[in-house]
């Protein structure tokens, strides 16, 4: 049952994706569904690519075996939308076409700025998307029960993100984006409903259950995070680094002004906040009906909580309910896997054909007919290297790879973003300095820590990690310490590369991009002047 | 890439309602950007520096750290809102002063 619904999935979702496909006839289309999606599409979409697998059945088997801490994670990527919306949202709309480096060459007017914008969305959308995919492949072999391997599930999600994406573009991402975070929400809300009507609709009670099975301490902080430095530096990565995101920056450009940019970070805020609320209630009740050790049974790090819980709410396993509930959330989390892989396909071959290609190699003269063709081709490299990279990886331990997205965006992305839009002084060397030394720096720290270097027990066979040695820098996220750094970059910068500047046009520059970004004067087709 | 220092750049024309805007949409966006960092920053530390507290029961068996969380959401959806509200008399500031 399982696959027949994943199949049905799979095929509405592939039908989109050839209806979409005949409406896409330039390369605006293909990039950015020529920023004709609406702003409620825009924020079911956004929700969507944030709703991960990670989201979804990570937080639910988070907080069914470390109870409350789970739920921060849940709260940390809920409120990152507040910077989202506060800072980024409207003034990249405003400024900004097909990606974030149009902005920034937008106001720093030098052409090396939009290389090394590219080169940086393309390397964390790559670590994002590694993780997604080996997570994929990990997680369809157990949702599967192992009758499909990673071996296998890794390439087929890989073929099958490529075919949304060659074929359909941005539109069809968009759609399956939006179908599937439907399909999650409704999965979400139905378990809730049916996890109330069990504990009388009181959480107070649902609680009360997990306390008498787990303890006390399972309803208060300190189960899973010890060092309280730690948990901090991870909250500053997660708050700080959904503004850095390429995948979700890329989506503000799928909408025509600034008011639909904010808008569409309105829903997303609302579908998000309920969603992560539930997440409450579906962790904790796993932990109540199905028991830490069942969950663990199934998947050591609780990824199985939630199609196991579906299974024990509509009847048990055995039952015909339990065993639609089951394929069901099994068939949603594997659309969830598609859609976030999609998503983070088509903001890493933007980047690659729109900045990199026609920016930098064709001088901005590449034709619409031959951007489009580079374009499906640049997908299907991306996809192809992130197949190999997620076969290759495939027995690591991914966690680090999404903190690792997530510290990068903080530390590389978001300094030069902030400088760009409010500090007059700010120039490209600055904007260098940021996104090379806000890279290379957090992967250093990355390397040295705990999530790369580590002595695991012999009897450890897979998510060994890559250096068996005690880390040298003590913490799981650099981010406490890279995003500071990264401003720094940035900061040191822009100091030696003013000598060598035009002050007064700099200032002209300035007050011509903040004119824009914050009036929106002229958005509408004039930014291609610019290109 | 066409980009080149020499292209004309006209400098925006100035006006009242312009200046209005910067000044209070920047003022409006580091209020609330701090607000809100704070106020978040409160749950991590609390759940690193006092467990006791986060563990205290408040309604029943929901800990103090239970309804922080909770309010961090009420806060995030209410500081959109606000948001949404104030941006309204943003846009036509902004409209203003494009004319």
């Amino acid at each position: 049952m399982t696959f027949l619904l994943a199949a049905i999935i799979v095929a509405i979702t592939l039908g989109v994706t050839f209806w979409a496909s005949r409406r896409n006839t330039s390369a605006g289309d293909f990039y950015v569904a020529g920023g004709r999606i609406s702003a409620t599409q825009n924020g079911i979409a956004i929700a969507g690519d944030y709703m991960s697998a990670a989201s979804f059945l990570g937080i639910t088997g988070l907080i069914a075996l470390n109870g409350y801490d789970g739920f921060m994670y849940s709260v940390g990527w809920f409120i990152a939308y507040l910077t989202v919306l506060f800072i980024v949202a409207e003034p990249l709309r405003n400024l900004g076409k097909y990606t974030l480096a149009d902005m920034l060459v937008y106001r720093l007017k030098d052409p090396r700025v939009r290389t090394y914008a590219a080169v940086s969305t393309i390397v964390i959308s790559t670590f994002y998307m590694i993780a997604q995919v080996v997570g994929a492949g990990s997680l369809i072999s157990l949702l599967s029960r192992g009758a499909i391997s990673a071996d296998i599930a890794i390439p087929l999600v890989g073929v099958l993100m490529i075919v949304y994406v060659v074929v359909g573009g941005m539109l069809a991402t968009t759609w399956v984006q939006i179908i599937k975070a439907m399909l999650l929400m409704f999965a979400t809300i139905v378990m809730t409903l049916l996890i109330l009507t069990k504990f009388g609709f009181s959480f107070s009670n649902l609680l009360g259950q997990v306390e008498a099975k787990n303890g006390a301490e399972f309803l208060g902080a300190g189960v899973k995070y010890k060092n309280p430095i730690d948990l901090i530096s991870l909250c500053l990565a997660l708050v700080l680094g959904t503004a850095g995101l390429p995948h979700i920056l890329v989506r503000f450009f799928t909408v025509p002004t600034a008011q639909d940019a904010r808008k569409s970070v309105v829903w997303a805020m609302v579908l998000i906040g309920a969603f992560y609320v539930m997440t409450a209630f579906m962790g904790n009740a796993a932990n109540v009906l199905l028991g830490k050790d069942a969950i663990e049974a199934a998947n050591k790090a609780g990824n199985m909580a939630a199609p196991l819980l579906a299974e024990a709410l509509f009847g048990g396993a055995g039952t015909a309910g339990g065993e639609f509930g089951l394929a069901f959330v099994t068939a949603v989390a594997f659309a969830t896997i598609l859609a976030v892989v999609a998503g983070l396909t088509i903001s890493a071959s933007t980047s690659f054909t729109h900045d990199i290609y026609n920016g930098v190699l064709k001088g901005g003269q590449a034709s619409e007919a031959d951007q489009f063709r580079v374009a499906r081709v640049a997908t299907i490299g991306v996809g192809v290297v992130a197949i190999l990279l997620g076969l290759a990886a495939k027995t690591q331990n991914v966690a680090f790879l999404v903190a690792l997205a997530f510290a990068l965006a903080a530390s590389a992305n978001l300094p030069v973003i902030l400088f760009t839009l409010f500090w007059r002084r700010f120039n490209a060397t600055g904007a260098i300095w940021g996104i090379v030394g806000g890279i290379l720096f957090t992967l250093l720290l990355i390397a040295l820590s705990p999530n790369i270097m580590k002595i695991d027990p012999d009897t450890l066979t897979t998510g060994r990690h890559l250096i068996q040695a005690n880390a040298i820098f003590p913490l799981e996220n650099p981010g406490i310490v890279s995003i500071p750094v990264g401003f720094l970059f940035a900061y040191v910068g822009t100091l030696l590369g003013a000598s060598r500047r035009n002050a007064a046009q700099d200032d002209r520059d300035f007050e011509e991009m903040q004119f824009r970004a914050y009036t929106g004067a002229g958005t509408d087709g004039t930014v291609a002047a610019h290109d | 890439m066409t980009v080149s220092r020499s292209r004309p750049s006209p400098v925006p024309a100035r006006n009242a309602a312009y200046q209005q805007l910067v000044a209070q949409r920047n003022a409006f966006t580091v209020t609330m950007t701090v607000t809100f960092l704070v106020l978040y920053f409160l749950l991590p530390v609390l759940a690193g520096y006092n467990k006791p507290l986060m563990a205290t029961k408040v309604f029943g068996n929901v800990t103090f750290g239970y309804v922080l969380a909770f309010l961090e959401f009420v806060m995030g959806w209410v500081m959109a809102y606000i948001y949404v509200v104030r941006a309204r008399a943003f846009d036509r500031l902004a409209e203003e002063a494009r004319q």
